[in-house]
């Protein structure tokens, strides 16, 4: 069976980009953009890992972790945010986000074997 | 008879005989007086002359006198006018000194910026207008009170600022200038606030100081402009960074696929440029931010080698292409305490720097020592080198060395000043050695 992706990025452009890169690789990609529309997902289906965006109109990417965690939810969460200060590094770490990539800081050859470690 | 006759006439002869003597006496006598009168007219003519003389004397003194008089005539004139020319010396001085006292007055009162002047305890000599007006106190009002009543100061917190820790204690205690470096806020009488820069210098007569004065400026709308042009630069580098980031993901996913050999150099070299995009954008919203002050160094646990190891990498590419050997020297596990962003923001603009400006076949080497209280990072090139004479513009912003190599590689000039100032932020110090066609070597040193 598939694995099951589930984004949660506004940026429609760079949601989309992703979709389609994952898509080529026989995964299975649902795209929200926004943090209610991702617990809505959430709920319906726990997916093999999650691409989170912070800054989220609605429900910011925060408040998606706080779901996950106060529902239980078994889902590995690779946080991708353009902030990169320590205090939102932190918040990520103790909501267990698994990995935390600064989206324009990070080296990017790191962010697919990241996405590939999750869904062996 | 004439015995008669004869003696008659013998009396006669003895009397004209006596007659004769006593002519003759007489007639001395006469000589004699003669004499003495003309020794008497002599000495007459020598009165006399004597007389001409002084009444010649007389009439020099005279006319002696006569110019004299007509001297101090003259004197007693010069003096009258110099009198009058004084007095109106003196009235045309005092008009100018009123004049020029009306004319500081004018200026004080025009400054455009709040002047305050204490004494050496810190109650209030003098306001300007402007200073009045800024904290809406009346003219007058404030005279002889203390400045820490008067104007309240606090930071951008709201804190008050105590004053014991307001600038003019400090200037009264350092008798030296002091300017603030972070905002401050004064609170008008009113109990508003309004956000000032201030400069507080001493005033002394001779050696004494006698107390300080201060000048501030309401920056409410350099705050604006500030806020507005923060917001600009934020927004504008999101607007870039976001369709960027989905450039660099295609490409870095692209290069994972089964590429012919020419698609792959195309695509490698298209994914390092809009990394190297990226990398502009960010180091420009760092300067935006250093220079807003808006910066705190956020500390944590550093594995240097990993780091290290991190930001060789992502030169490997120019590097390989330009012939460039890399040499990288850390103690295993070494690790400190410090803000990672910042850090690898000084070593990757440092390694980038002795890449760029090394010819093909050189060596470059970052090297990490831990010394007693201190951990010392070195980057050193076998470079072109900074010319002597411009060594110590280093430090500047968009300085850039008269000896790049042509043709010019790519380069702001705004690399080293970042990292001199981000350097400083985190509490480390920066030197460099270097010479011309031999190399290059930056050391920085931080708390460990």
């Amino acid at each position: 069976m598939s694995k099951h992706v589930l984004i949660a990025e506004d940026d429609t452009a760079l949601a989309d980009l992703m979709a389609k890169v994952l898509s080529k690789y026989n995964i299975r990609v649902t795209i929200t953009y926004n943090g209610k529309e991702a617990v809505e997902a959430l709920e319906k289906e726990v997916p093999d890992l999650l691409l989170l965006d912070i800054l989220m109109p609605v429900l910011d990417g925060h408040g998606v972790m706080r779901f996950i965690r106060e529902k239980s939810l078994e889902c590995p969460v690779i946080v991708l945010s353009n902030l990169s200060d320590k205090e939102t590094r932190d918040k990520c770490k103790e909501m267990q986000a698994q990995n935390y990539f600064v989206k324009n800081d990070l080296d990017d050859d790191d962010l697919w074997p990241a996405i590939e470690g999750y869904l062996r | 008879m004439r015995k008669t006759i004869h003696s008659a006439s013998n009396g006669i002869a003895l009397k004209l005989k006596f007659l004769a003597k006593e002519k003759e006496v007489v007639r001395r006598k006469l000589v004699v007086t003669a004499r003495e009168k003309e020794v008497v007219r002599r000495k007459l003519v020598v009165t006399a002359k004597k007389l001409r003389l002084k009444a010649r004397q007389l009439a020099a003194t005279a006319k002696e006198k006569e110019v004299v008089r007509r001297k101090l005539v003259i004197t007693a004139d010069a003096l009258r006018i110099s009198r009058k020319t004084l007095e109106k010396k003196v009235l045309e001085r005092t008009k100018d000194l009123e004049k020029v006292r009306a004319k500081d007055e004018a200026i004080l009162a025009s400054i455009g910026e709040g002047l305050v002047a204490t004494d050496k305890n810190g109650r209030i000599l003098l306001v300007n207008k402007a200073c009045e007006r800024l904290l809406g106190w009346k003219e007058g009002e404030t005279q002889g009170k203390l400045l820490s009543k008067v104007i309240p100061m606090s930071d951008s917190t709201g804190k008050t600022i105590p004053a014991l820790e307001r600038l003019i204690t400090k200037t009264l205690k350092d008798r030296s200038t002091t300017t603030t470096t972070t905002t401050m806020y004064y609170k008008r009488k009113d109990g508003t606030s309004f956000p000032v820069a201030l400069t507080v210098a001493p005033i002394f007569i001779g050696k004494d100081l006698i107390g300080a004065v201060k000048v501030f400026r309401d920056i409410t709308k350099e705050k604006e402009i500030e806020k507005a042009r923060s917001e600009f630069m934020s927004i504008a580098s999101h607007q870039l960074r976001t369709p960027l980031t989905a450039i660099r993901w295609v490409l870095s996913s692209l290069k994972r696929e089964n590429l012919t050999e020419d698609q792959a150099k195309l695509v490698k070299t298209a994914h390092e440029t809009s990394m190297n995009m990226a990398s502009t954008i960010r180091r420009m919203l760092m300067i935006s931010h250093l220079e807003e002050d808006g910066m705190e160094p956020e500390l944590e646990q550093v594995v240097l080698q990993r780091e290290l190891e991190k930001i060789s990498r992502l030169h490997d590419a120019h590097r390989q292409r330009n012939g460039l050997e890399l040499a990288l020297q850390c103690p295993q596990d070494l690790m400190v305490r410090t803000d990672k962003q910042l850090l690898i923001e000084i070593l990757d603009n440092l390694l980038s720097n002795a890449l760029k400006y090394t010819p093909r076949g050189g060596k470059v080497r970052m090297s990490v020592t831990k010394e007693k209280e201190s951990i010392r990072i070195d980057v050193a090139d076998t470079g072109y080198g900074i010319p002597q004479e411009e060594q110590k513009r280093i430090p500047e912003k968009f300085f850039r060395a008269s000896n790049v190599a042509s043709p010019v590689e790519a380069g702001t000039g705004i690399g080293l000043y970042m990292v001199y100032n981000i350097v400083r932020l985190i509490g480390g110090t920066i030197s460099f050695v270097s010479q011309e066609n031999k190399g290059t070597t930056f050391t920085l040193l931080f708390p460990s």
